[in-house]
């Protein structure tokens, strides 16, 4: 086991954050947030469960993808300049887990996300491994776990006075190369575990399609988007091309795109106003199936991640777990 | 008979005799989280719970519940209920007066099962025996729903003295720069996640201001200038509106005050107009009134 002082542990991201944007979770007033830190003090060590995930980081809330000039006959299009390097330090297995499946959907599928994939290509990932599990959590119920470093480039388990480093691909390596790591004997003691049930295979999420259930949950559900926001691997968006100041003469455009979701009442309204997702219900039912099997239909493993961040964050306590426990019942 | 076994009793009775189809009450989830209830049969009662957990205004399903414009995920048409119950706070029942002046719905349409209140528990569920009331219940003195049909539990004879609002007095003795900042930093946190406006029984509007197809009025960056518009307009449509009922802010995710701008303009309208939103069901004279002039033919 190679291992790092926490005092050269702290020189070695204030080092980072002058080279690069350094991310990490920073205690603002209502909570926990990963954002970006100048100096290692700013980060909050103790910290429960970020709010958001670091979604944002690689997929942001609204971003410009081209900006138009018209000029009379001309017509200028700028793309949006390519990321800047950023490591994103502190990173739970589960945000982890979640860019992993943004990259899948955005990276290695075509078409290739542009935007995202620049912003991928100048990220590292560096996990700090969770000593436990949160009240909410069940990442070991889609096959994570607490300390697991799979999707990360280096990750760091924290032992007190030192912390246990181990680098995952070839550019965690280079980033951890002149770092004054110690061999230590021994092993990283792992995190502690909960096992948590009520998922659904694949197969009752299918068959739950018809179920009447999802009209009763939609009678609670508020269609806000809360639940999509939070979660590290929604990933929908809209498109628009929206007007911007121009001086005389000229019209300047922007090819914006936001955060959307599926959640909302809007979401599916077709060309002459039918709107086939209508009911709550069914936006619900989309939204859980589109994790567990669209997804995975389409791209492999479910797109849960196990944050348990929309079970702490929906308003009327739609709670995944209870959802899916009485789907499997139905299914037996 | 307890109260949740009193509300169970008055939610079976209207069902079973059919005076409503329906009834919207709170239920404790599996992991005793409190949370709306919606249910139609009598049977279905036992399920419903009161308690000093029971936060949420559910007075936000009545309109949704009685066009049935929500919530059915098959394409069978259902015919929504012609009269809904409802369990209502004193302030929950406000919005009733509110959206019954601006015409959601009839007054013969809603049964309201008022309860007596004595204020909402902060945050940690009920077997915390440290929670202390919520700071909108330690500031209110409204015991006894406006609106209620049936009225359950004993009002308290004597009451405290309602705290005064020292954070609403604190940011308006900010000197204009720093209160600026003040609310501007508070906005920018937003992430048009809409959570304020879903849960909010007066956000009734079809399509949202804020969320129109076109982008003339605002924009769909999820960025500091239309942050700002959204919060700062929709506080506008909610003045003389709000009844302080707070979902808004309990539902944020980000940790927003947006009850703070809320009461602001809850007062500032109460010493201006005297209207004091949802105590009878009459518009709010900010959004409804004319000046002779305008008014004029």
């Amino acid at each position: 086991m190679k291992t790092l002082s926490r005092e050269n542990l702290n020189l070695w991201l204030d080092g980072l954050a002058a080279q690069h944007a350094l991310i990490a979770p920073h205690l603002e007033a209502p909570g926990v947030f990963y954002r970006p830190v100048q100096r290692a003090q700013e980060i909050a060590w103790e910290a429960g469960r970020p709010v958001l995930s670091a979604k944002e980081f690689l997929f942001p809330p609204s971003e410009r993808l081209l900006k138009v000039e018209k000029r009379g006959p001309d017509v200028r299009l700028e793309a949006s300049p390519s990321a800047a390097p950023q490591v994103i330090f502190g990173l739970r297995p589960c945000d982890a887990r979640g860019i992993r499946v943004l990259d899948t959907a955005f990276v290695d599928t075509p078409p290739i996300d542009s935007r995202y994939a620049s912003r991928r290509e100048n990220t590292l990932l560096v996990g700090l491994a969770c000593r436990s599990m949160g009240a909410s959590c069940f990442c070991t119920a889609v096959g994570l776990a607490p300390d697991d470093p799979r999707d990360m480039d280096v990750m760091f388990s924290d032992r007190g006075a030192t912390l246990a480093v181990q680098a995952l691909t070839p550019r965690g390596e280079a980033l951890i190369a002149n770092l004054p790591l110690v061999e230590e004997l021994g092993e990283v003691e792992p995190a502690s575990r909960r096992e948590v049930g009520g998922l659904p295979t694949a197969e009752a999420w299918k068959e739950s399609y018809s179920d009447a259930r999802w009209a009763k949950h939609g009678e609670r559900c508020l269609s806000c988007r809360l639940c999509a926001y939070v979660c590290p691997t929604c990933r929908c968006y809209d498109v628009r091309d929206e007007a911007l100041p121009s001086p005389p003469g000229e019209a300047h455009f922007e090819r914006l795109r936001a955060w959307d979701s599926c959640m909302r009442e809007g979401y599916r309204l077709t060309a002459g106003g039918h709107n086939p997702r209508a009911a709550s219900g069914s936006r619900l039912r989309n939204r859980l199936l589109c994790k567990f099997v669209y997804y995975p239909h389409q791209y492999g493993p479910a797109a849960c991640t196990g944050c348990g961040r929309c079970l702490d964050a929906c308003p009327v306590n739609l709670d995944l777990l209870e959802i899916g426990g009485a789907l499997q019942e139905a299914a037996q | 008979m307890s109260i949740s076994e009193a509300m169970q009793s008055a939610a079976r009775d209207v069902l079973a005799s059919g005076q409503v189809q329906r009834v919207i009450g709170y239920e404790t989830g599996p992991h005793g989280r409190v949370r709306p209830a919606i249910i139609d049969r009598p049977e279905e009662a036992e399920r419903l719970v009161w308690s000093a957990d029971c936060t949420h205004n559910l007075t936000v399903y009545l309109h949704r519940a009685l066009t049935g414009e929500n919530g059915r995920a098959s394409r069978e048409a259902v015919a929504p209920p012609a009269r809904v119950a409802i369990v209502v706070k004193p302030c929950d029942s406000r919005a009733i007066n509110v959206l019954l002046a601006e015409h959601q719905f009839s007054r013969e349409q809603v049964f309201a099962i008022g309860m007596a209140c004595e204020g909402m528990r902060q945050g940690a569920p009920a077997s915390a025996p440290e929670a202390t009331l919520q700071a909108r219940c330690l500031r209110c003195r409204e015991r006894v729903p406006v609106v209620h049909d049936v009225l359950l539990g004993e009002p308290p004879s004597a009451l405290p003295e309602a705290l005064p609002d020292e954070a609403l007095a604190h940011v308006r003795d900010l000197p204009p720069a720093e209160r600026a900042a003040f609310w501007l930093s508070q906005f920018d946190r937003c992430i048009r996640c809409y959570a304020c406006r879903q849960a909010c029984p007066m956000c009734n509007c079809p399509t949202c201001l804020f969320e129109q197809e076109d982008a003339l009025w605002v924009g769909m960056r999820i960025a500091p200038s239309e942050k700002r518009t959204f919060h700062l307009g929709r506080a506008l449509h909610l003045a003389g509106r709000c009844v302080g009922c707070n979902e808004c802010e309990r539902v944020c995710p980000m940790g927003i005050p947006i009850g703070l701008l809320n009461r602001h303009l809850a007062e500032t309208v109460e010493s201006l107009y005297g209207h004091r939103a949802g105590m009878q069901p009459v518009l709010s004279p900010v959004t409804g009134m004319l000046s002779a002039e305008e008014s004029a033919p």
